[in-house]
């Protein structure tokens, strides 16, 4: 069952990248792309090189160096548009909390430094392998990048709970199957590049199943409505958030603010 | 292959959190009613007293070194107590103001969003507080002079937060004993 070129091997490669291009239809369909352009882009982009990958795999006029070549620079370029993704979903966290966007900004780009600097090391203590380099060095720039792009979500994920950040919906669903198949890719480049896994065919499907998944969560997310949360609570008590009440309770928290500040830089 | 292994707990450990998190998220019924009364009233005069420099000057004069470090590390953990009390209270108003952000009332919501994002100012500012207390716990003898652009910075802040607000009498939730 967990063989190259089974059944299951065939639909794990293929069909989370048409579900993902029936995504994006759909979801441009609704004018998603206005709000999240990149994560679209980055969605067909995802789609077609999975595809095209797979025609250029099961295809005997492709030689493996030209796959592997093809396999490079999808890679590097899917890569990019990770990185943009979570920038774009950063922005969508912050962007209606001017008191802490440079904060977040700034604890998401230190993240990131720490982030390439393990990666760093971690590619270089990497186990050296007996095959092309081509081969070995996609398995580094994979760790590499999987390593920096999870750490990134998950240190959005910690700022979101620092600091009790509401998420909207579609950004949390993104960050989410984003989070979970950039993890478990990272897991599983981490366990090829150090050597404890080499030719074993289920870390393939491992990943596969794994995106196969994600795509489902993210449809959820984005296709399926919100519930809209009951009005009860604002009923029972009215008092809780309105506006006079607010800003008596902002009115106590200045002093507060000014008290700690005064800590701070003494 | 130690850093390979360190990966992958931290990959592994990452999914499992992440899974915890979108189950919660999705399947989590709230009851905010009760959010008010969670917030704990401090005394802020009592905590300007702890860390008024003049009574920590007057302290490091009158006591011996040993005695000094002992008491100034005793008032230290106290203005801990009251940071994290800040911290906590901080936290449930962002709560309050997140759960109006989803009003029909547009005021309501303008109120609530103005509201949690000053909450998130006292959050950071209580974690770099507690941080710096920690720091002065260590090192009960260590004087940071003042650093005039932040206290200009802090005034400007002051001005900021208070401009544009509309008074109101009732006070229907306290997170000072005395302001």
């Amino acid at each position: 069952m967990l063989q190259a070129h089974s059944l299951l091997w065939h639909y794990l490669w293929l069909a989370p990248h048409i579900y993902s291009l029936v995504l994006v239809a759909l979801l441009m369909h609704r004018g998603f792309h206005r709000q999240y352009p990149v994560f679209c882009s980055y969605l067909i982009f995802a789609s077609l090189e999975g595809i095209c990958l797979y025609v250029f795999d099961i295809s005997s006029r492709i030689t493996p160096n030209t796959w592997w070549a093809a396999f490079w620079v999808g890679t590097i370029l899917e890569g990019m548009l990770k990185f943009a993704v979570i920038g774009e979903l950063l922005h969508h966290l912050l962007r209606s909390w001017p008191s802490i966007a440079k904060l977040g900004r700034n604890i998401v780009s230190g993240a990131g430094g720490l982030l390439v600097l393990l990666a760093a090391l971690a590619a270089a203590y990497s186990a050296p392998d007996n095959t092309p380099w081509f081969v070995s060095g996609a398995h580094v720039l994979l760790q590499t990048i999987y390593l920096a792009a999870a750490g990134l979500i998950i240190s959005m994920f910690a700022l979101a709970a620092w600091l009790h950040i509401p998420w909207e919906r579609p950004a949390f669903g993104i960050a989410l199957g984003a989070g979970l198949v950039w993890c478990e890719h990272l897991a599983i480049w981490a366990l090829v590049s150090g050597g404890i896994v080499r030719n074993k065919g289920w870390h393939d499907f491992a990943n596969m199943g794994t995106y196969h998944f994600v795509v489902l969560i993210w449809s959820y997310y984005l296709l399926v409505p919100h519930k809209v949360a009951s009005p009860s609570v604002q009923e029972k008590n009215p008092s809780l958030a309105s506006p006079l009440a607010t800003e008596t309770r902002e009115k106590e928290i200045a002093p507060w603010n000014r008290e700690l500040e005064r800590l701070i830089h003494q | 292959m130690t850093l390979a292994y360190f990966l992958v707990v931290a990959a592994v450990l990452a999914v499992v959190s992440l899974f915890y998190l979108g189950i919660s998220q999705d399947f989590q019924v709230r009851s905010d009613a009760n959010l008010a009364p969670r917030i704990q009233p401090i005394d802020i005069e009592a905590f300007r007293n702890l860390m008024d420099p003049a009574e920590r000057e007057y302290l490091r004069r009158r006591l011996p070194g040993g005695e000094f470090r002992e008491v100034q590390r005793r008032r230290l953990v106290a203005m801990a107590a009251y940071v994290r009390t800040a911290s906590q209270n901080a936290t449930v108003l962002i709560d309050i103001g997140n759960q109006s952000l989803s009003a029909s009332d547009p005021q309501t919501a303008a109120a609530g969003r103005q509201l949690a994002d000053n909450a998130h100012t006292l959050q950071v500012n209580a974690t770099y507080a507690l941080l710096r207390i920690w720091a002065a716990w260590l090192w009960p003898d260590f004087d940071r002079p003042t650093i005039t652009i932040l206290n200009s910075y802090e005034r400007l802040n002051g001005s900021a937060m208070l401009l544009g607000r509309l008074q109101n009498p009732s006070a229907p939730v306290r997170i000072s004993a005395t302001s």
